[in-house]
């Protein structure tokens, strides 16, 4: 019983922490980056993209429900008009990635994935992400009948903003980790 | 196999795995098989006090043909694991010597050599 509390407690703070990581970054990506905005929730360069293929990839269950509060928290302006649009957006935003993790894996765990990961295959997943992620969002607009969608044309940016962003974040790690002297194993 | 049920503590497992992975990204200054072949050419003669000339350098015959041997020179020059000296009297000549980062490398490289002999040696 104290043992499935502790998992729990843990569980629920790790949750907390990738929804808090992702809506942070979320802002400060808008800042950052605000020039460089395409359309609403639509930037060529998406920083938080990297942080659902590291939250999901790392703790995977949590994480995806982690990125999936973040977005409900970030769009709960739109929470009286369009309550199923943001509902689903959540949704979208957090399990596309697990989704999409689940079905490279096949039926693997996700530390097996990760000890047979190679930096060729974690940059394919960047880009199966990045592709499945905005063509999941655009669909989603487009059958809620989200005002301005022209999901031929706002699919591109979308994927590039995610794939430059994953790209970023994935780097930017690697600068941290060289910086904090932990060796590869 | 889960071999354990912390949830953090997986968590924490699962970031060296990735983090493994992220450190090995390419960076663009990677050096191939025939790069470090020269390198090590140039440094060894560093190392001896009889730093090589970019002539020398690009006539070492059993490491490729002159042509190639400068391109390889000028990629090493890019990726600031090459250096190049003028000797004062003789501007002529022009030494190649190591950088900062090649003797960093070259540091990384003995201890790992350091490491395997210790792991092997327990």
């Amino acid at each position: 019983m104290k043992i499935a509390l502790k998992e729990a407690f843990e569980t629920a703070a790790l949750t907390l922490g990738s929804a808090v990581l992702f809506a942070g970054f979320f802002h400060f990506n808008g800042w950052l980056f605000a020039s460089l905005s395409y359309a609403e929730s639509i930037n060529w360069v998406f920083l938080p993209a990297g942080f659902r293929i590291v939250l999901v990839l790392i703790l995977g269950l949590p994480g995806a429900t982690g990125i999936m509060l973040g977005t409900w928290y970030l769009d709960q302006g739109s929470l009286d008009s369009q309550p199923w649009l943001v509902l689903l957006t959540g949704v979208v935003s957090g399990f596309t990635p697990f989704a999409v993790m689940k079905v490279l894996a096949k039926g693997q765990q996700t530390a097996r994935l990760l000890q047979g990961i190679t930096t060729q295959s974690l940059l394919n997943f960047t880009l199966i992400f990045a592709a499945a992620s905005a063509v999941t969002h655009q669909l989603l607009w487009l059958v809620m009948e989200r005002a301005d969608v022209n999901i031929w044309v706002d699919v591109w940016p979308m994927f590039i903003g995610d794939a430059i962003g994953s790209l970023l974040m994935l780097y930017a790690f690697k600068l941290l980790l060289s910086q904090m002297k932990i060796k590869a194993l | 196999m889960e071999k354990t049920n912390s949830p953090f503590a997986s968590a924490y497992m699962r970031f060296l795995q990735l983090a493994k992975v992220i450190q090995a990204l390419p960076s663009g200054m990677e050096m191939d098989a025939n790069e470090s072949a020269l390198l090590q050419a140039v440094v060894l003669r560093w190392y001896e006090n009889k730093p090589m000339t970019v002539r020398e350098a690009i006539g070492l015959a059993d490491l490729g043909s002159p042509a190639t041997l400068h391109k390889r020179i000028t990629r090493l020059r890019g990726k600031d694991m090459l250096s190049t000296l003028n000797l004062e009297g003789d501007r002529r000549a022009k030494f190649l010597i190591p950088t900062e980062r090649t003797l960093d490398y070259f540091s990384h490289l003995g201890q790992s050599m350091q490491q395997a002999h210790q792991s092997q040696a327990a």
